[in-house]
């Protein structure tokens, strides 16, 4: 065979498998999809929730943009994205959900779609999610833009988001989501 | 031949590339729209749901549960790639529209062909294909088998060209109407994507298809089914020497690279286009069924 094409699909071959690796190390600079659950409490250090379905990791959001790689700094550097694709309900009756996200003054966009009605206005899915099931179908995010006189602060959001059963009011998980300048940075994605 | 009488000679085509969008690109997507309305998903259609990574990932995993959860995406790629054994990998020529965009801005831009990435060898193009395909399968083997463990992810999501178009549709569109996707937002990988996609992939690729030629695993998996089709006598191209005038011709148009240097041309490339058979003079290059002449 010719020695060329060998060299070309070893070539690509690594290249494409780097790309994986570079992924995973992207995945910690720039984490963007978490899994939520409920009833998981005040989610203070990452814990892992179990129940009928795969086990969630829960974890404090912490997003340090002095993290970011020079190519996001250069273009986008004032953009965070935070989203899941799973919530599931792992307690023991259907729950309503509404989902809050607390002490937030910077703009941020939601970006819903899921096989699941959801109220915009009231961020709310209007139908009860059974227990052991999750929102079908889910792409959830949050699109928050740093203003320019936030940009070099230490702290830039400190809050976090609360699933609310809406029928009682009570905070079934909280977690912590932090946006920093200069942190190390927990979580994954 | 100038461009105008290209487009003309392949206005079909173009066509096609203008439904493929209406098709599968949010706001329109009208193919997901019509799927959501037969079975009442209430989810906003966009073109992540006729995913053309992600089950071909999960059929080298062997996950099964995802394909069966998944069944919309599932019998996306299952038809891509059934018609592509039967029909060449018409899906890529004629409809895809992550290929069509970046073929259409490398024919609009109207860069000299000398800055332009070209490799006449397919033999070479042919491997760095399926080197590319060969490691996106192996790291889905190894999450299958659990091997990937923290040291290495799948390429699907993170490195897809279909959420920058669908992301680009959403801000050109968004305003017209209600539409999934965010062009606000720019990660790293979103960047590279973007960057080879349509810059290297487009604008600076002979032919505009980088990204297909280089990146796509259904692309590439489309083109090993059209070959094993066009051995059993399926749809193909086939090339008469005895016709051909080595005009060269044929080299110029092929979006794909796919003219061998006799002129004949290799199906693991070959997206069906026709672009050479409308501009081949002296109809060396002709489309065929049946076994007679099929390729060897």
């Amino acid at each position: 065979m010719n020695k060329k094409v060998v060299i070309a699909f070893l070539f690509m071959f690594l290249l494409t498998i780097s790309t994986g690796v570079y992924g995973v190390i992207l995945s910690n600079t720039e984490p963007t999809l978490f899994w939520f659950a409920v009833p998981a409490g005040n989610i203070t250090e990452p814990k892992v929730l179990r129940g009928p379905g795969p086990p969630i990791n829960l974890t404090p959001i912490k997003v340090d943009i002095d993290r970011f790689t020079p190519l996001k700094k250069f273009f986008n550097p004032n953009v965070v994205e935070i989203g899941t694709h799973w919530i599931y309900n792992y307690g023991k009756k259907p729950v309503i959900l509404r989902i809050e996200l607390i002490n937030c003054t910077l703009p941020v966009k939601w970006d819903v779609s899921a096989n699941f009605p959801f109220d915009e206005k009231t961020h709310t899915f209007t139908k009860p999610l059974m227990p052991g099931q999750r929102i079908d179908g889910l792409v959830f995010h949050w699109i928050f833009e740093i203003p320019p006189e936030l940009m070099n602060k230490p702290i830039i959001y400190q809050g976090g988001v609360k699933l609310i059963d809406a029928n009682t009011g009570e905070v079934l998980t909280f977690i912590p989501i932090e946006i920093v300048r200069g942190e190390l940075m927990r979580g994954g994605s | 031949m100038n461009r105008f009488e290209i487009l003309k000679k392949n206005k079909w085509r173009y066509i096609s590339f203008i439904i493929g969008f209406l098709l599968l690109v949010s706001p329109f997507a009208l193919l997901i729209r019509l799927e959501f309305w037969i079975t009442g998903n209430l989810a906003e259609p966009s073109i992540h749901y006729a995913c053309l990574r992600m089950p071909i990932g999960w059929i080298f995993r062997g996950a099964v549960n995802y394909l069966i959860s998944r069944p919309e995406m599932t019998a996306f790629i299952i038809g891509v790639l059934g018609l592509s054994l039967f029909l060449g990998p018409i899906f890529c020529g004629w409809l895809c529209p992550v290929g069509a965009v970046s073929e259409a801005i490398s024919r609009i831009i109207p860069l000299p062909n000398k800055f332009r990435i070209h490799i006449k060898d397919t033999n070479i193009t042919s491997a760095l294909r399926y080197g590319f395909f060969a490691g996106y399968i192996t790291i889905y083997i190894l999450i299958g088998l659990k091997l990937s463990g923290d040291w290495i992810g799948s390429i699907c999501c993170r490195f897809c060209a279909s959420t920058i178009l669908q992301n680009l549709a959403a801000g050109i569109f968004g305003w017209l109407l209600p539409t999934y996707g965010s062009i606000e937002y720019w990660g790293t990988a979103s960047i590279i994507v973007l960057i080879s996609w349509l810059i290297i992939g487009g604008i600076f690729t002979y032919g505009g298809r980088g990204w297909c030629l280089f990146f796509c695993p259904l692309g590439a998996f489309s083109n090993l089914l059209y070959k094993v089709g066009a051995k059993l006598g399926f749809y193909r191209i086939t090339y008469n020497k005895d016709k051909c005038s080595h005009c060269k011709k044929c080299n110029l148009v092929c979006p794909m690279w796919a003219i061998k240097s006799d002129h004949s041309v290799e199906t693991a490339l070959c997206i069906n286009c026709k672009e050479c058979v409308n501009i081949c003079p002296t109809g060396a290059l002709t489309m065929k069924w049946g076994k007679e002449n099929a390729t060897k």
